[in-house]
């Protein structure tokens, strides 16, 4: 069980989504290999396979429509065959990689709707580049793994408000309103939520 | 030495996109000083990925895949991307910086965010000694030290940290560097400032 997501999904089964449709992190990083190095329509094929409903899916979570999270999944997606040789399989998870491509274009997406709001000229915001050390590199793989054991282990109040800040752009006060319960209630969740995660960052040090 | 950091929750939400643009700039700015801050941004996108496998599989229109191939169609032939990285730039960099302006002992200036003209975004430069506005707030202050330092009754901050502050904070605080201290700020809520002065800076600056 992860996140409490899984429980509401269609499949109805509590098995990690990349092994419940048969497809590894391992065979991910092969078709984006494939994709990188012989510009392998067939292996790109099967990356959208996976990809683009889980995208649309993540998006209509997070309140984008469906329209608008089909623009999104489709924009990673080109941006996946563009830049496929930047994708470092040793930095992190094909997931993660394609999750930061889809986040950083629904905040664009959000934020032209602002500009035309107010007629203002279009701009980019530069993109922050993490780079991260290269002890940290190298125990990346291991991290991605750790993290989904994590993310198991959360009861389903801690994983509530864990999805919630990742999902909803409510503060904390309003997370509490919705859910009936005190705000250092929230705070206190997210806190220990938090403290069954950071651990698998002070042991890579 | 960086002794305050943005708070994990915080940190999560820079990494799910979810801060708003002004926050998001001064927590950027302390990811650009702080390798510390920025491992732990890397961890919540794993969490990131780890969430987009577990995203429901919605149901896509037929033809998207189609679509998407002739989309790419014509990029075969862009030449591939160089691998090297760039020197990470800060996300101050190509934000215009207009002239300071003086106010009660203090000297501010507002930046627009030419992406995000709405976010409530200031630097603020105090003189050593001087005290900041007294303030409340409403919703929470993100504040990044450029330069020197200050106390309040909560703690130091030096160049380097980053504080969060929420309406649960009423402070005053006063600058003990030797150099000015510059700070950047930027706003969740609205800051309600606190005394005479503060009543009448509010409106010059806009909050």
């Amino acid at each position: 069980m992860g996140l409490g997501l899984v429980r509401r999904s269609p499949r109805g089964d509590s098995v990690r989504a990349v092994e419940g449709t048969g497809v590894t992190s391992d065979e991910l990083k092969g078709l984006m290999a494939a994709v990188a190095q012989n510009r392998d329509r067939a292996a790109y094929g099967r990356l959208f396979q996976y990809f683009a409903p889980r995208i649309v899916g993540f998006m209509e979570r997070n309140g984008v429509s469906g329209t608008d999270a089909e623009e999104i999944a489709q924009d990673t997606m080109v941006t996946v065959w563009r830049k496929a040789e930047l994708y470092d399989p040793a930095q992190a998870a094909v997931s993660t990689w394609i999750f930061t491509i889809a986040r950083n274009l629904r905040v664009d997406m959000a934020r032209r709707a602002t500009r035309q709001r107010n007629g203002a000229a279009a701009m980019g915001e530069p993109e922050i580049e993490l780079v991260e050390s290269a002890e940290t590199q190298t125990l990346a793989v291991e991290r991605e793994n750790k993290v989904r054991e994590a993310l198991t282990k959360l009861s389903r109040e801690q994983a509530t408000v864990l999805r919630l800040s990742f999902f909803s752009e409510k503060p904390h006060a309003e997370i509490a309103r919705e859910l009936g319960i005190p705000l250092g209630t929230v705070k206190s969740r997210v806190r220990l939520a938090m403290a069954k995660i950071r651990p698998l960052l002070e042991s890579e040090r | 030495m960086t002794l305050h950091h943005p708070y994990d929750d915080t940190l999560a939400r820079y990494a799910a996109g979810r801060l708003g643009a002004g926050p998001r700039l001064v927590v950027g700015t302390h990811l650009h000083s702080c390798a510390e801050c920025r491992a732990r941004v890397g961890l919540f996108e794993c969490v990131g990925g780890a969430l987009l496998d577990e995203a429901p599989v919605a149901a896509v229109r037929p033809d998207l895949f189609a679509e998407t191939l002739k989309r790419i169609e014509g990029l075969d032939a862009a030449p591939a991307p160089a691998r090297m990285r760039a020197a990470p730039v800060s996300p101050l960099d190509g934000i215009k910086m207009p002239p300071w302006r003086s106010l009660a002992g203090f000297q501010w200036r507002r930046l627009t965010l030419p992406y995000a003209p709405d976010a409530n975004v200031i630097m603020l430069k105090v003189a050593p000694g001087q005290k900041m506005p007294h303030h409340t707030h409403r919703g929470v202050e993100y504040t990044q030290i450029l330069q020197g330092a200050f106390h309040d009754d909560f703690g130091r901050y030096v160049a380097g940290d980053c504080v969060e502050a929420d309406e649960e904070v009423d402070h005053q605080p006063m600058v003990d560097s030797d150099v000015e201290c510059i700070c950047l700020a930027a706003f969740d809520g609205n800051l309600r400032l606190r005394g005479f002065i503060g009543r009448m800076a509010q409106p010059f600056l806009g909050l």
